[in-house]
């Protein structure tokens, strides 16, 4: 296995591009791509590559860019795309057309800020966006995370079983530009793990058949229920990848959350992408100060694990949300879903803390006083701003 | 070709049925149904799988999950279906499929929201044909303007008649240097049949432009439709020609002695008194002055087509 | 809460008829809801509408499963079907003509209101022909029936900016509403409450047809018929013409003149010499140029081949006396129905009056002979040179099983010329029968022909060609009521024949080294019996002028002989002539009366040989009914494109003053282009069908179909559109009101 130092981008772009050539002997791999910061790296590495049989399509948009997927998913192929912020927020229609073509299509998105004003900085406001899309969402905390989970996602997302689009999440430039040593998954070792790609419905000429037609309420409901359906077998589906991928790759990713001392903990911080990682940092050392602090990396968000929560927090006093994005009018995103998750666990004080929006740079001491903040507080408050960019 | 009657719907034979079944919910006297046979009849054995927007000709499938279509459909979102065709077509040439990709498309996913789109697979190249039926109205919301929407034509959203002019999409598209760019009339059926054939022999991106009756927008009777497209092709309103390469042009039908009046005194969306026949009359011969000078200038060569 | 459904098609308003209902009450301070049904279905389609109606607030949104009432906009929709869930205790309000004990069981026991809302929406136009806007008409009913008044409902049309003709139409339903309780007990019809599978997005069983029959959309239905072309109504000789033509277009040149030969024996003779009634019946004389119907007929003629003559197989014998075209005509038909025919003819040789008064440069004599030589192949005997007068007739009476005269005009019109006239006034038949035979020449003459008819023609320009010096024809009327083929006039002309309008002949006076003609200028009075303006004589003193001539012709026309008849005989074209002993007696061509056309003698004379075999086989064959003919404004013109008439190849003027040669030449082909077929492709067909496959080209619905080569319509998915009908050029499709 080649160790190798590059950047998010480029890590992202080679798995989308072994996934594609891992397709080679169904249907092949197609591509729509429309640059934007801080995405731009991975479209560039994808129209470099020399698929087998895959074609990257130069589009206008970020509408064209999932139209372009959709057909080639309608059409059976493995479909991959990338995108950011206002691109996401302009494909958005389509995302949710995929989604509702029941398309496996798999996305990365480097999470930037939505604008204008324009920020190309770092902030999930732009994937949180689309929460309500029937999309599987995976957050990822570093170079190897985002490599093993963009190889789940395609697992998890073509399986019969679940056939829903998966978007897989990293953090703008914090991971996308920053060079890391990874693991590159090699091209044969990624064609033992990933089967050929199958849309069961895709159009064939032998079966003619209108896809996204009118629906009556009678059958939307029912399609809307095979969604939450299949969003339920997610976490069984996941879970038979990780092993399976642990025995092609000797290395067992995240699943649904990762769960660190929480056990004993009195409180548990949560956090997601790269504040994931710095969070760990700040846990260990107050773990061995002899704090009894403990944490959750959250990386599914879509179906979002209540119940892997509930059991992680357990009896847990006190547990604080680091959230990169905000809900206006409500608070951060991540926070409203445990909230919900933990709504049977009345003894436990949810704080919710808006930290490092707009790109703001997230450093261990803030993390502190995020710690120390929720370890003296009694009672719950309005989601709580710590304001990092200004210092 | 049409051979037999529909009727047998419950166990229907697919290899037979033309591309739109009886059954679907087009208005009676729909152009686009016509439009639909003569593809039928032209494409049936060529395996066409369309890719159509938002527009009547989604809504005619009918609802899921019976398809009025015989062959594979994806409805897209409104300004997505040349670049759906694309991702379809793509998939299919990198696995050596013969099928023909074809977007089915009115003027308000092809003038408007979809140009961006067609504009991007056209600069591509992309091996689609793509056949708009423009009944110069959004007649799927029940009647508003569309930048296909003629001078003068009273619409729920342009009440006292249309005070701008239409939109040249044979220009924008020719402008793109596509392979072959048409104009079809569903009262020409030979030079319609002739052109699908063109289509169907060309490789990269093939645009057609099919003026479609629409009694129920156009507020005419139903049985008039094919008769107005002629009037229209006679006199001048709506040239029938084709480009080749964006650079080749060849005029199909001459004007003749047909006067506009023929045309729009049986609609009533002409007839509210927004616009003079005179001012038609002129507008039409400035379109083919210049389309005249068009052609004389960049004749297309008959041998080499 | 009165709660109401009103089941409509798209398009007919019945959204906007809710609201008006609703408005009516709202008006009264109630509370209301108006909604319909908002799916994907097209004009046309059946859709639902429904009002609620309460003192209280109504809080409920849904659909209306069991109303109070039931309106139907549509009498198509009108099924037991629209009952299901009603309540027995409300009304059902129905547009149709008919009257609410018609649906006594239909809706047994239930409260039915009728009214006729589509006659009244439809003469205060409102809405499209195709598709009657009810609505507002159907308020005033609904008015009558729930006890909304009057002044409510035109509130309530005001309210919603409804004016005239609207409320007039309002009222008159609300005063024309019928209104009964019908007998028996309402049958509850259950429900049905089966739970279907519904389909998944990935299901396998998907892309099934729509079941949705669109038939049931329509309001008309295309059907099909059969009408005359006016071309065969106009043809005397009662030749299918339409079917010969189309022949031609097919190149099919030998079945043409099968088609042609089924009516007429001397086709070539009438493809030269016909005036073509045909031509100028033809309907495409309405768009550009009639068919060249008389030049196609004598290509048919030349390039068709003749078929095989049949023999006689009956043992009677039939006598003709006289061999012109009706004789002819009467002979053939016979002789092709077996029996055994003898021509009698007084002249020398066969053909009468086409072979005597038709010169060469029209009609050549070889043409004649192959077409009278066809004829006699058919077993038919000819005596020449045999005059039968009545002693003789009555003789052959006795001899043959019965008898056919067609002898013409043997009585030749004069005119009293005064005690000068003299060998230089000669009768035009004696001219062109002497001309004929070499036996005359005009040279340097100054020649006057006297009358307007195809003689007069005949002689002037057999006199041109025979060398005078002018050619004069004088006719006391103008020439547009010349009774001659007006082609022929034109070719006059052409010639040099000169034609002196409004001048009768006087006398004959002496003047020179010839003669001189007294002649009487006239004027047109008021028509005459002939339905041509009358000549009156002017009386003023240059009324009078002479003209000075070597030869006078002429020309006034022939009348029959009635001699050869018993007498108290009575003449009917083609009918057995009363009052005579022995076999019987027919008669026929311009001997019986006919225009003097050689094509109406063909048309008697085949008539006569169909009496004939009648009477005597007592056949009397399948009556033909006749369709009717096909008016131009069936034909839809805009279907065509506008086209020259081809025509005939004609001898330049300089070889004509000297020659008999024939002056036309026919239809001439180009180097692989069939004139004729081009020529024969101009026909419209008018209202038969010629499998032009159109009405299945622009079927939109593509229900059209061919079943034994005969186009059918799949009507449970026909939804009326009504394109086959304007799109068959032919007017052999048309609508009918369901």
């Amino acid at each position: 296995m080649a160790r190798k130092l590059v950047s998010g981008n480029q890590a992202a772009g080679h798995t989308l591009a072994v996934a594609g050539e891992a397709n080679r002997e169904a249907r092949g791999c197609i591509c729509g791509a429309y640059p934007i910061t801080p995405q731009t790296e991975i479209i560039e590495f994808l129209r470099a590559y020399e698929f087998t049989k895959g074609r990257v399509v130069p589009v206008e948009s970020e509408h064209s860019a999932m139209a372009v997927c959709m057909g080639g998913s309608l059409a059976g192929a493995r479909s991959v795309t990338a995108s950011s912020s206002n691109g996401l927020a302009y494909m958005t229609e389509n995302v949710f057309a995929a989604g509702y073509y029941r398309l496996p299509i798999v996305m990365i998105a480097v999470n930037r800020t939505l604008g204008p004003p324009w920020n190309i900085w770092v902030d999930q406001g732009d994937s949180l966006m689309l929460r309500d899309a029937p999309w599987l969402q995976f957050y990822t905390e570093s170079h190897q995370d985002l490599v093993d989970t963009i190889l789940l996602a395609f697992r998890v997302a073509e399986d019969p079983r679940i056939l829903l689009p998966a978007m897989v999440a990293m953090d703008g430039f914090v991971t996308s530009h920053t060079q890391m040593g990874v693991d590159l998954p090699e091209q044969e070792l990624v064609d033992r793990f990933l089967p050929h790609c199958i849309v069961p419905h895709r159009l064939r000429s032998d079966h003619p058949t209108t896809i996204g037609g009118l629906t009556w309420p009678k059958e939307t409901e029912h399609h809307r229920i095979e969604i939450q359906r299949a969003m339920e077998r997610v976490p069984e589906v996941l879970a038979e990848a990780i092993s399976e991928f642990e025995e092609i790759f000797g290395r067992r990713p995240h699943g649904l959350l990762s769960a660190e001392h929480t056990e004993d903990a009195d409180v548990i911080l949560v956090a997601s992408n790269s504040m994931a990682r710095t969070l760990r940092g700040v846990v260990e050392s107050r773990r061995e100060a002899g704090e009894k602090i403990g944490m959750i990396k959250a990386k599914t968000f879509r179906p979002f694990p209540r119940e892997a929560f509930e059991s992680a927090v357990g009896k847990t006093a006190k547990v604080g949300v680091l959230d990169r994005n905000h809900s206006p009018g409500s608070g951060g995103i991540f926070w409203q879903e445990i909230v919900t998750s933990l709504r049977n666990q009345p003894d436990t004080m949810v704080q919710d803390y808006l930290v490092g929006l707009g790109g703001g740079d997230v450093t261990p001491e803030i993390l502190h006083e995020i710690v120390d903040d929720l370890i003296s507080r009694s009672k719950s408050v309005e989601p709580v701003w710590k304001e990092v960019a200004s210092r | 070709m049409n051979v037999v009657p529909l009727n047998m719907n419950a166990n229907c034979d697919t290899t037979c049925d033309p591309v739109l079944r009886a059954g679907n919910t087009n208005c009676a006297g729909c152009g686009m149904s016509i439009g639909l046979q003569w593809f039928s009849e032209v494409f049936r054995d060529s395996k066409p799988i369309l890719a159509i927007p938002a527009c009547c000709g989604i809504v005619t499938a009918g609802a899921f999950p019976t398809s009025a279509y015989s062959v594979p459909i994806a409805a897209t979102t409104f300004a997505s279906a040349a670049a759906v065709a694309t991702g379809l077509r793509s998939v299919a040439l990198m696995n050596t499929e013969e099928n023909v990709t074809v977007c089915w498309a009115g003027d308000g996913g092809t003038y408007d929201i979809g140009l961006a789109t067609l504009s991007a697979a056209a600069e591509r190249n992309e091996d689609i044909i793509y056949i708009c039926y423009d009944n110069e109205i959004y007649g799927n919301t029940g009647g508003q303007r569309s930048s296909a929407t003629p001078e003068g034509v009273v619409t729920s959203t342009t009440t006292s008649g249309k005070s701008e002019r239409k939109k040249d999409i044979m220009a924008i598209m020719a402008a793109h240097h596509i392979p072959y760019a048409a104009t079809l009339s569903v009262a020409h059926r030979e030079d319609f049949i002739r052109k699908l054939e063109i289509a169907k022999k060309t490789k990269g991106f093939r645009f057609l432009l099919m003026l479609s009756p629409c009694p129920t927008g156009w507020k005419s009777e139903p049985e008039d439709g094919v008769d107005l497209i002629r009037y229209a092709v006679r006199c001048g309103l709506f040239p029938l020609y084709e480009v080749y390469d964006g650079d080749r042009y060849r005029i199909n039908v001459e004007r003749d002695q047909t006067s506009i009046e023929e045309y729009i005194t049986r609609q009533r969306r002409y007839t509210k008194g927004s616009i003079l026949a005179e001012e038609l009359t002129q507008l039409i011969d400035a379109r083919w002055q210049k389309l005249k000078r068009i052609v004389r200038a960049f004749p297309a060569d008959d041998n080499k087509v | 809460m009165t709660e109401v459904t009103i089941c409509g098609r798209g398009g007919q308003g019945g959204v906007t008829l809710a609201k008006l209902i609703a408005t009516s009450y709202f008006l009264q301070g109630k509370d209301v809801q108006a909604f319909g049904v908002y799916a994907a279905e097209r004009s046309g389609a059946p859709l639902q509408a429904f009002v609620r109606i309460d003192d209280e607030e109504i809080t409920n949104h849904n659909q209306i499963k069991c109303p109070d009432h039931v309106i139907v906009l549509d009498r198509t929709l009108i099924s037991p079907g629209i009952a299901v869930g009603a309540k027995s205790s409300g009304w059902i309000v129905l547009n149709t003509p008919q009257a609410p004990e018609d649906f006594a069981e239909l809706f047994p026991g239930r409260q039915v209101a009728t009214v006729d809302a589509t006659s009244l929406a439809v003469s205060h136009k409102l809405g499209t022909r195709s598709v009657p806007i009810v609505n507002t008409t159907m308020l005033g009913a609904i008015g009558e029936v729930f006890g909304i008044t009057l002044e409510e409902i035109e509130a309530s049309l005001a309210e919603l900016r409804f004016g005239e003709p609207n409320v007039t139409s309002a009222r008159q339903a609300f005063q024309q509403v019928r209104k009964v309780k019908l007998s028996g007990h309402v049958t509850e019809i259950p429900t049905p409450q089966v739970r279907q599978k519904i389909a998944g997005l990935l299901d396998e069983d998907q892309g099934l047809p729509p079941k949705i029959k669109t038939g049931s959309w329509a309001t008309q239905q295309p059907e099909r018929r059969q009408l005359t072309p006016p071309c065969n109504d106009g043809c005397p000789a009662g030749n299918d013409v339409r079917a010969f033509v189309e022949a031609v277009g097919k190149k099919n040149y030998s079945r043409a003149l099968e088609i042609l030969l089924e009516t007429s024996p001397l086709p070539g003779v009438c493809g030269r010499v016909c005036p073509a009634p045909c031509m100028e019946a033809c309907n495409r004389s309405e768009l550009d140029e009639s068919v060249n119907i008389r030049d196609l007929e004598r290509y048919a003629a030349e390039h068709g081949e003749w078929p095989v003559a049949t023999t006689p197989w009956r043992s009677e014998r039939i006598a003709v006396i006289g061999s012109g075209p009706a004789g002819l005509s009467a002979a053939y038909q016979l002789a092709k129905q077996g029996y055994r025919v003898t021509i009698f003819e007084a002249g020398k040789q066969l053909g009468g009056v086409m072979r005597t008064g038709i010169p060469a440069y029209r009609l050549p004599p070889d043409i004649l002979d192959y077409e009278i030589s066809h004829i006699l192949d058919h077993g038919v005997e000819a005596i020449t040179g045999c005059k039968i007068d009545r002693k003789k007739l009555l003789e052959l009476s006795h001899e043959f099983a019965a008898l056919f005269v067609g002898t013409g005009l043997q009585n030749i019109r004069t005119a009293d010329l005064g005690t000068e006239a003299n060998d230089a006034v000669q009768e035009g038949i004696e001219f062109l029968d002497r001309a004929r035979l070499g036996e005359e020449r005009c040279d340097d003459e100054r020649v006057i022909v006297v009358g307007g008819g195809n003689t007069a023609m005949d002689a002037s320009r057999t006199a041109q060609r025979l060398g005078a010096k002018s050619v004069r024809v004088i006719y006391r009327r103008t020439r547009d009521d010349m009774p001659a083929i007006s082609e022929e006039i034109a070719e006059a002309l052409e010639e040099g024949v000169i034609i002196e309008e409004l001048v009768s002949p006087i006398r004959i006076t002496p003047m020179g080294s010839g003669v001189g003609l007294l002649c009487q200028r006239m004027r047109l009075g008021e028509p005459d019996e002939s339905g041509r303006p009358r000549p009156i004589p002017e009386t003023t003193d240059d009324a009078f002028f002479e003209m000075p001539c070597d030869r006078v012709i002429l020309a006034l026309g022939q009348s029959h002989d009635l001699s050869i008849l018993p007498e108290g005989a009575e003449l009917k074209d083609g009918d057995t002539l009363v009052g005579l002993f022995g076999a019987p007696i027919f008669s026929g061509g311009d001997f019986a009366g006919n225009d003097g056309t050689v094509s109406a003698a063909i048309g008697s004379g085949h008539k006569a040989a169909l009496h004939i075999h009648q009477t005597l086989s007592g056949d009397t064959g399948t009556p033909s009914t006749t369709n009717p003919v096909a008016e131009p404004n069936v034909i839809h013109m805009n279907l065509f494109n506008c086209s020259v008439q081809a025509k005939p190849v004609e001898i330049p003027m300089n070889k004509r003053r000297s020659s008999f040669a024939e002056t036309k030449l026919g239809l001439r082909d180009l180097p692989g282009v069939s004139q004729a077929a081009m020529e024969a492709q101009r026909c419209f067909n008018c209202g038969t069908c010629n499998s032009c496959n159109r009405c299945m080209d622009y079927c939109p619905e593509g229900i059209v179909y061919k079943e034994g080569g005969e186009y059918r319509f799949d009507y449970s998915y026909c939804k009326g559109c009504g394109l086959c009908s304007t799109q068959c050029p032919r007017g052999v499709i048309y609508m009918s009101e369901l």
